[in-house]
């Protein structure tokens, strides 16, 4: 009986990793594909309304990570430091884009803001199509491995 | 007051020695001693050791980032004309490197000085004025001082004046630098009574047109006019049968004769009104009035 439930257990905790690494991935793709739409509404903003950065943000309601960032911005922009560390989907060099994105907005007239942005976008539409293929490729990928490790593994036990 | 754009030392330095509700002025240059001016005396700012504070150009962006909320772009329009309006009207005058596109200011960088205009709002500073420039109708009026005398805070009780005395009249002011109702966020931080509609931000020549269309307007009040540039549009306002009150910069009568165009308007009898204010005791004062003509129907004992 305690092999049954140990063997259950084991199944389950496979999956469990499996299925958080494929939500980190899949977050990850959120984040980009959130950050596009900030930076596209943001260009829009600027080029209609020229809300300030931060009653533009006070818009915002995304979820997960991506609001991490939005409280870290609000932050930065209030004392001028920007800690990125609890945006865990991230590594190093996603983390440099974003402070560049951040240290740069705000600086310029509507116009170049605008030029500005689109180079951003330019950055982050390579990011985001990384992250895409990752999501559709890796993600069914590490479920579907994880599933015939755990079942190989039981039979093992068995 | 202006915690959150100056520098935290030199906040807690002017808060130890000033009241905020004396200054009108606080000057910032690059190097140079800050100098805090109270009912037109100018003071030094001084450290807890009695040491003249300096400012530096770092104090000076940082001051300019904070006004700005870090939205260059929301203020470059008023960078380029070289001020930016804060909340309760307060009024920051910026010097610097101007950089062009052409012809065109593209923006001002390298900020060298700052002048931090706080306004105050003195209730019925005008009254004294008040019956010469209202009688059956309100009399198209032009107030005339020299800077930081006290034109805009005259309007702006003149405004409230109006709403006071129950003078039921559409009144729309023509705010190009956003100086007379400080509007933030789409509500004026200055209360000037019930029958204002105010444009903000917007050239003259925007506002009396397109207001006069729009908002069928009684009055139109607008600040620091400039009589080549505006006055076409001061003449169309009137033309149309609407009462126009404008402030210029002058010391007096006699220099603002020496304003190219000023002969149109005496010809013209434009204006019926010609207030001068004074600082002679303090900021707003009534100096004289005078008619259409001229002729001095006001004179302030001395």
């Amino acid at each position: 009986m305690i092999k049954w439930i140990l063997i259950v257990v084991l199944i389950v905790v496979i999956m469990l990793i499996a299925y958080s690494v494929s939500e980190q991935i899949k977050d990850k793709y959120d984040f980009f594909n959130n950050l596009k739409q900030f930076l596209n509404q943001f260009k829009i903003n600027v080029a209609f309304r020229q809300e300030k950065i931060n009653e533009f943000l006070q818009k915002n309601n995304s979820k997960k990570q991506f609001k991490i960032f939005i409280e870290e911005y609000s932050k930065f922009l209030k004392t001028g430091e920007l800690c990125l560390q609890r945006i865990k989907v991230l590594e190093d060099d996603d983390k440099q884009i974003l402070q560049d994105i951040v240290k740069n907005i705000g600086k310029y007239d509507a116009k170049n803001e605008i030029n500005q942005m689109e180079s951003f976008l330019l950055i982050i539409d390579e990011k985001l199509s990384v992250a895409n293929e990752n999501k559709n490729k890796l993600c069914p990928m590490i479920i579907k491995l994880s599933l015939l490790f755990a079942i190989g593994l039981a039979i093992l036990l068995i | 007051m202006l915690k959150e754009y100056l520098d935290r030392d030199i906040y807690n330095l002017i808060i130890k020695s000033f009241s905020f509700s004396d200054i009108t002025e606080i000057r910032m240059r690059a190097n140079e001693n800050l100098i805090i001016v109270v009912k037109n005396k100018k003071y030094y700012l001084k450290d807890d050791n009695g040491e003249f504070v300096k400012t530096n150009r770092t104090i000076i962006e940082n001051f300019v980032r904070r006004a700005s909320e870090n939205s260059i772009y929301a203020f470059n329009d008023n960078i380029v004309n070289g001020f930016i309006t804060l909340a309760k009207g307060i009024r920051v005058g910026l010097c610097g490197n101007i950089v062009t596109d052409g012809n065109r200011i593209v923006t001002v960088k390298d900020f060298q000085s700052l002048n931090i205009r706080i306004p105050h709002l003195i209730r019925n500073c005008s009254l004294p004025a008040f019956d010469y420039l209202v009688t059956d109708e309100i009399k198209n009026t032009l107030i005339i001082s020299p800077p930081g005398s006290g034109k805009t805070t005259f309007i702006r009780d003149f405004i409230y004046q109006l709403y006071a005395h129950n003078i039921s009249k559409n009144i729309l002011i023509a705010d190009e630098r956003n100086e007379i109702c400080s509007v933030v966020n789409g509500e004026p931080n200055i209360d000037l009574g019930g029958f204002c509609d105010i444009y903000t931000n917007c050239t003259k020549k925007f506002a009396f047109k397109n207001g006069i269309r729009s908002m069928c307007p009684d009055v139109i009040v607008t600040d620091e006019i400039d009589l080549e540039k505006d006055l076409d549009s001061i003449i169309e306002a009137i033309n149309c049968g609407v009462n126009v009150i404008a402030t210029i910069h002058a010391k007096d009568i006699n220099q603002l004769k020496k304003k190219r165009n000023f002969d149109k308007i005496l010809d013209e009898k434009f204006f019926s009104r010609f207030v001068v204010l004074s600082n002679d005791e303090g900021p707003g004062t009534l100096a004289n009035i005078y008619d259409e003509k001229l002729n001095c129907i006001y004179c302030r004992c001395v």
